[in-house]
């Protein structure tokens, strides 16, 4: 953590890491280029609109004519109107720019993470991810576009008026360059200190968020413990303290808002000073006093401007950072150049030389460790499955029941060994080409939003509805549709919400049947479910597994026992193998696993019995 | 400060909008008033400058007295009369500036009294929400989502924080800017007055039209940035489908779709808001143009003096600004409304109702059930019927019964989570009617560990300790705090303190002295979101722990074995009966055990057997397995090997 921390300083030191997201600014570079230019002809006609009151004061009101009058008002509406045009043509552009942008990296960042391997999504949880996708991008589109626009508008308009200020007396022109070099001074300072305090404000605010999460979701226990009085007194402390860390950052806030508001009244006070004796002297017209006024009072707000979005910048430069960390992740497991070329990649598969797959599965010699671990889980491990076998895995949770199914997938990859599929090593072929293969239930059953009919469709793409209802069928799950009232239609809600645990798994090996894989990969679920559905399940888990390569990692008792061969697996090692009448024999780890189970899954049990 | 709170739940009030507001601003509302007052006085601090230099031109650079009020120029003698002032412009100089610093100063506490205000209202709101929703009673809790609660009591207060901190101050403020500016505008001159102010309703109404009709793109906007977000948010969480299913393709296309369809409404937006701010950019410069030109017309005419002019002019431009951003305060006062109404509902829901307790209890800890029947609210059958049972005071009690049976809800009666309505039968605790009994009572009397423990973000130790009174547990974090300032990272290895005799035997009786053996940080390792992650069976362990910590003279341990293994159930069952041995006769605790395993139970002096919310059979192990029955049917199933 400290060190990519260093590191995002250094980068940020290097122009904010805007380098990293060039490619992506690369095709808005046109108009970019207009809106800068857009940005300086504004910031002109902003700087010299002050001239039109110095000419007014001067000429009008001081020659007593009003001889030009139709000539001025013409001018100035001209003038108004070029800058309307400028500023609605500048603001719609660089918003579009900005959204477009946003979008740009949204795209490249969800299609980038469709390839990244697992153990990326293991190792970051899916709201750290999130925020990289849609915030961090969003921030990145505004500093390109707003930013940007900000800073030519402010820089320009700056310089135009130092300029005017100059050509028309350069003496006080220099005084008032002081002024702003000061001011700039005193805002990068305070700048700086309201950066601080808004992190520990955000840090603060994610703390009482937390508590309100730890209040709403632990209700039932603060009762039960009755300390609802001591959580209120917790809770009073971190509001208190964020109390007055917000009074904090606010003080800071309110002492430079008056800071600059008394600068800017400084160089007011140092124009009419000076420009009241050259007025005295004759020298300076009461109208360019008047304009000197005015530049005194509307040069510091840009200055401002400018230091809070060279701060801002400081600040984004982090999502940038972060941005570009998720780009430069490559994906630990990726086909060889050579698979590319014959099977295509995951966005653009060469169909037509995909092989079908028989079925047969081997490890051969495998010796595997997590990356993220430093224990082997697998050591010279050699296992022959033929096609049409099932194969049970059993054992504790967290025993390591997952890696061998993560390395079948591919998911991971060996340390040393293969893993077979047909005999040839799975690197032989594309990791698309893998997967359209494999069928994979998961223990907790992922449905997406949208109809059931998405979701099936989700494991055949072209499936006819009669298919569909067919393999509904054959899990038995045709009956959960047929009592919704629009059918396939029916929406399931985020993560299949509106159904119930049992009938999002009976929806699963649906989509999972529709696939029809050569190699069937299932990880059962532990939760309790009614009696009805749970025979439901085990009767669509042999159906499901019925003539095809199946790995299965097990709870249930029907499933272990009439399997072709059980894997044991303790403590991440697999420590015995066999049928289950061979390892009864045992008397061994399995023995006393399977006895437990059994102990448990009678009470559940009970109701079965007493249907029948 | 609790028992402030404490005493205001017992109000239980049921507040309006207003009377939130009322109730919110009840500590700042000085403070709010006295901002507002600073305001209103750095505004003619803020007027006053432009006018010092209009008496500069006119009277000291030149000689334009006309119209000029008496007091004006009697105060300009006193300080020294033109000629001086003439000679000595620095005296005018300083005189700006004294003038600014007032301003800047009162800017200042202007802004200090907002903040210090709106930081306490703020304060104010989240404790009071905080007390009610962790004394909501738990049915509320069935019907109310996590996510959504949050909401409420995070990005729903900010808003309503800024709608009195921000929009109403800055709608004050304004407004009060105008009327002062309308003051001394109306000094200098009515017509010119009358010309820019003309202007003002147009740019204030155009203003408020637009952002309130541009609402309802930004909610549709908001909606598809949702989409996206949700379907990123699936896309990751189902990564391992997709994988599976070999379905990158697909989702990618999806995602584009969504994406663009969000960009494009974005990019319509932002056209419409450009439109917005080019036309009244439009109508300002024509305002500005028009009071420029009149102002010069009239000085041609000798109507009005040169310095007279700068000053309106400045005064003018000072008004622009604020006038524009009335309109879109204006139309996000409505957006406040919704976020009020989303925290109102929380608050006016009511909370646990409090119930005195009256005197201690003759009979122990004696719990008797009488003809108790229950249904949830909204439940479509009841979930005991008609429970009859009675546990000694001191006796162990196994009751056990397949998933539905009732067991838990005899618990959740038991601990007054759920309230027994009258004539639904009755539940004495120790001789007394449970509804003579105060929660917080019956709730140090009876300790539950449930299936599904939750554990508070914190050490090992803290959680522990949590039911503890506090002044030890603070005193113990205060030392801890020193250790980890002073020795920094070293506090990690070096182990804080040793373990009392209370947590050293807690940890024991719970089987967790291996478990913490392995963490290098033992009893000092944070868990809970920002620690190590427990299994199952270890957070179900440390709860027990935790349980035993409190003393609670009836512990229940509803299905709280499930996640650890056999033998470590045994352990813990062991260590327990230990602990009853040691304790005298009368104050021996009263053990319920509920679960699904046999072996749990059978040694229980009585087993209550639950079915479909009825007692089944009751009784001991060696009698329940002589009668034909649901017991002696999982005592077969379970021994079957």
């Amino acid at each position: 953590m400290q060190s990519s921390n260093s590191k995002a300083d250094r980068k940020a030191a290097r122009f904010f890491g805007i380098p990293g997201i060039l490619p992506y600014v690369k095709p808005y570079r046109k108009k970019l280029i207009f809106i800068i230019c857009l940005g300086m002809i504004s910031s002109c006609i902003d700087a010299a609109t002050p001239l039109f009151n110095r000419y007014a004061l001067n000429h009008f009101v001081g020659e007593r004519t009003l001889d030009t009058l139709a000539v001025f008002i013409t001018l100035y509406v001209i003038v108004l109107s070029l800058q309307v045009a400028d500023n609605f043509l500048s603001t719609s552009i660089c918003g579009q720019v900005e959204v477009e942008v946003n979008r740009d990296l949204r795209d490249a960042s969800f299609t980038h993470l469709q390839n990244l391997s697992f153990s990326y999504f293991n190792q970051n949880p899916v709201g750290y991810i999130h925020a990289r996708v849609m915030s961090d991008t969003s921030k990145i589109g505004e500093t390109v576009a707003w930013h940007m626009m900000d800073i030519v508008w402010c820089g320009s308009y700056v310089v135009a008026v130092l300029v005017v200020m100059l050509c028309i007396h350069r003496p006080l022109a220099l005084a008032m360059v002081g002024v702003v070099l000061l001011s700039a001074l005193v805002s990068a300072l305070f700048q700086r200190a309201m950066v601080r305090y808004e992190r520990i404000v955000r840090e603060q605010n994610a703390v009482i968020t937390g508590d309100f999460n730890e209040g709403i979701t632990g209700s039932l226990t603060v009762k039960l413990l009755g300390i609802a009085a001591k959580m209120d007194r917790s809770f009073f402390r971190d509001t208190e303290k964020m109390r007055r860390t917000s009074v904090g950052s606010a003080r800071v806030g309110a002492f430079f808002t008056a800071s600059v508001a008394l600068m800017s009244q400084t160089a007011l006070a140092l124009v009419l000073w000076q420009g009241g004796i050259l007025n005295r002297e004759g020298v300076m017209m009461i109208g360019t006093l008047s304009v000197f006024l005015s530049y005194a009072l509307g040069i510091m707000e840009p200055i401002r401007q400018l230091v809070r979005t060279f701060s801002r910048l400081t600040a984004i430069s982090a999502s940038i950072e972060r941005f570009t960390d998720l780009m430069n992740t490559e994906p630990g497991i990726r086909d060889s150049e050579e698979v590319v070329e014959r099977y295509g990649d995951s966005f653009n598969p060469k169909k037509e030389n995909w092989e079908e797959l028989y079925g047969d599965v081997e490890f051969e010699d495998v010796t595997f460790i997590y990356p993220d671990g430093e224990e082997k889980v697998l050591e010279h491990f050699s296992l022959k499955v033929k096609r049409g076998q099932n194969v049970a895995i059993v054992g504790e949770t967290g025993a390591g029941k997952s890696t061998l199914v993560n390395l079948i997938c591919r998911f991971y990859e060996p340390v040393e060994g293969r893993v077979l599929i047909d005999g040839r090593d799975v690197r032989e072929r594309s990791l698309l080409w893998l997967h359209s293969h494999i069928g994979y239930v998961l223990q907790t059953p992922y449905l997406f939003s949208g109809s059931i009919r998405e979701n099936l469709k989700y494991g055949r793409e072209n499936a006819t509805d009669e298919e569909i209802m067919q393999a509904l069928a054959m899990v038995s799950a045709d009956g959960i549709v047929k009592a919704m009232e629009q059918g396939l239609d029916s929406e399931v809600g985020e993560g299949g919400m509106s159904l119930s645990t049992g009938e999002k798994q009976l929806i699963s090996f649906a989509r999972a049947l529709l696939s029809d894989p050569a190699i069937l990969i299932l990880d059962e679920a532990t939760s309790s479910v009614d009696t009805v559905t749970e025979q439901k399940i085990q009767k669509a888990i042999s159906v499901l597994t019925k003539d095809r390569t199946s790995f299965v990692i097990a709870h249930r008792l029907s499933t272990i026992v009439d399997s072709d061969l059980i894997l044991a697996v303790s403590e991440g090692r697999i420590v015995e193998q066999g049928t289950h009448r061979e390892l009864m024999q045992r008397k061994g780890y399995y023995y006393t696993l399977y006895t437990r189970q059994f102990e448990q899954l009678a009470v559940d049990s009970i109701d079965k019995n007493k249907n029948i | 400060m609790s028992a402030k709170v404490t005493k205001d739940q017992s109000r239980s009030r049921t507040y309006t909008r207003s009377g939130l507001v009322m109730y919110m601003t009840e500590h700042c509302r000085i403070l709010f008033l006295l901002s507002v007052a600073f305001t209103g006085l750095a505004s003619v601090f803020d007027l006053v400058g432009p006018k010092i230099v209009e008496y500069t031109v006119d009277l000291i650079l030149s000689d334009e007295d006309r119209g000029v009020s008496l007091w004006v120029l009697s105060l300009i003698d006193r300080l020294g009369g033109r000629e001086l002032l003439r000679a000595e412009i620095w005296r005018i100089a300083l005189m700006v500036l004294g003038v600014a610093l007032c301003a800047a100063v009162l800017r200042y506490l202007s802004q200090m009294c907002g903040s210090r205000g709106a930081e306490r209202m703020v304060k104010q709101m989240r404790d009071r929400l905080f007390a009610h929703i962790i004394r909501l009673p738990e049915t509320w809790y069935g019907q109310n989502h996590t996510g959504d609660l949050i909401q409420r009591c995070t990005s729903d207060v900010d808003t309503v924080k800024s709608f009195v901190a921000d929009q109403l101050t800055t709608l004050i403020r304004v407004i009060l800017l105008i009327l002062l500016s309308c003051i001394f505008m109306v000094g200098i001159d009515l017509r010119m007055t009358l010309v820019a102010m003309a202007f003002l309703p147009v740019i204030v109404g155009y203003s408020f039209f637009f952002h309130v009709k541009i609402g309802e793109t930004f909610l549709q906007a908001d909606t598809e940035e949702g989409k996206v977000s949700a379907m990123v948010q699936e896309n990751l969480t189902g990564i391992r489908v997709v994988r599976a299913f070999g379905r990158e393709m697909y989702e990618k296309e999806r995602f584009l779709t969504k994406n663009k369809a969000y960009t494009a409404l974005w990019v319509r937006l932002m056209r419409l808001l450009s439109a917005f701010w080019a036309t009244s950019d439009l109508i300002s410069g024509l305002q500005v143009m028009s009071v420029m030109v009149l102002g010069a017309v009239l000085c041609v005419h000798g109507e009005m003096n040169t310095g007279s002019y700068i000053a309106f002019v400045s005064y003018n431009a000072m008004l622009i600004w604020p006038v524009r951003e009335l309109g879109r305060v204006i139309s996000d006062l409505s957006k406040a409304g919704v976020s009020m109404d989303r925290i109102l509902a929380v608050l006016n829901s009511s909370i646990e109702s409090e119930r005195p307790g009256s005197g201690g209890s003759a009979l122990g800890n004696e719990i008797s059930f009488r003809n108790v029947s229950f249904r949830y609210p909204g439940a479509a059958s009841a979930a005991l019927r008609d429970v009859s049972f009675t546990i000694p005071a001191g006796a162990t009690v196994g009751i056990i019964g397949g998933t539905g049976s009732g067991k838990t809800t005899l618990v959740r009666l038991l601990t007054a989570l759920y309230d027994l309505p009258e004539d639904s039968g009755e539940i004495l605790l120790g001789g007394r009617s449970l509804r003579d009994w105060d929660r917080d009572e019956i709730r140090n009397t009876v300790s539950v560990v449930t299936q599904e423990p939750f554990l508070f973000s914190g050490t090992i130790r803290e959680n522990l300790r949590i039911a503890l009174p506090e002044e030890e547990k603070e005193e113990r974090i205060e030392k801890n705090g020193e250790i980890s300032d002073k020795s920094g990272n070293a506090a990690d290895s070096s182990k804080a303190d040793p373990l009392s005799e209370a947590e050293e035997v807690a940890i024991r009786r719970a089987a967790l002295t291996g478990t913490l053996e392995r963490f290098t940080r033992g009893i000092e390792t944070p868990v809970g979101e920002r620690g190590v992650t427990l299994s199952g069976g270890q957070k179900q362990r440390l709860a027990i722990a935790r349980m035993l910590m409190k003393h609670g003279s009836v512990m229940i341990f509803d299905d709280s074995l499930s996640a650890v293994d056999a033998s470590t159930d045994r352990i813990i069952r062991d260590r327990l009966e230990e602990m009853r041995s040691t304790e005298a006769e009368g104050e021996r605790p009263t053990v319920i055990m509920i679960a699904h395993r046999i072996t749990t139970v059978m040694n229980a002096d009585l087993i209550i057997v639950m079915d479909h919310g009825t007692v089944s059979q009751m009784g001991t192990h060696e009698e329940l397995i002589k009668q034909e029955g649901i017991y002696q049917k999982i005592f077969s199933l379970q021994t079957a090997e």
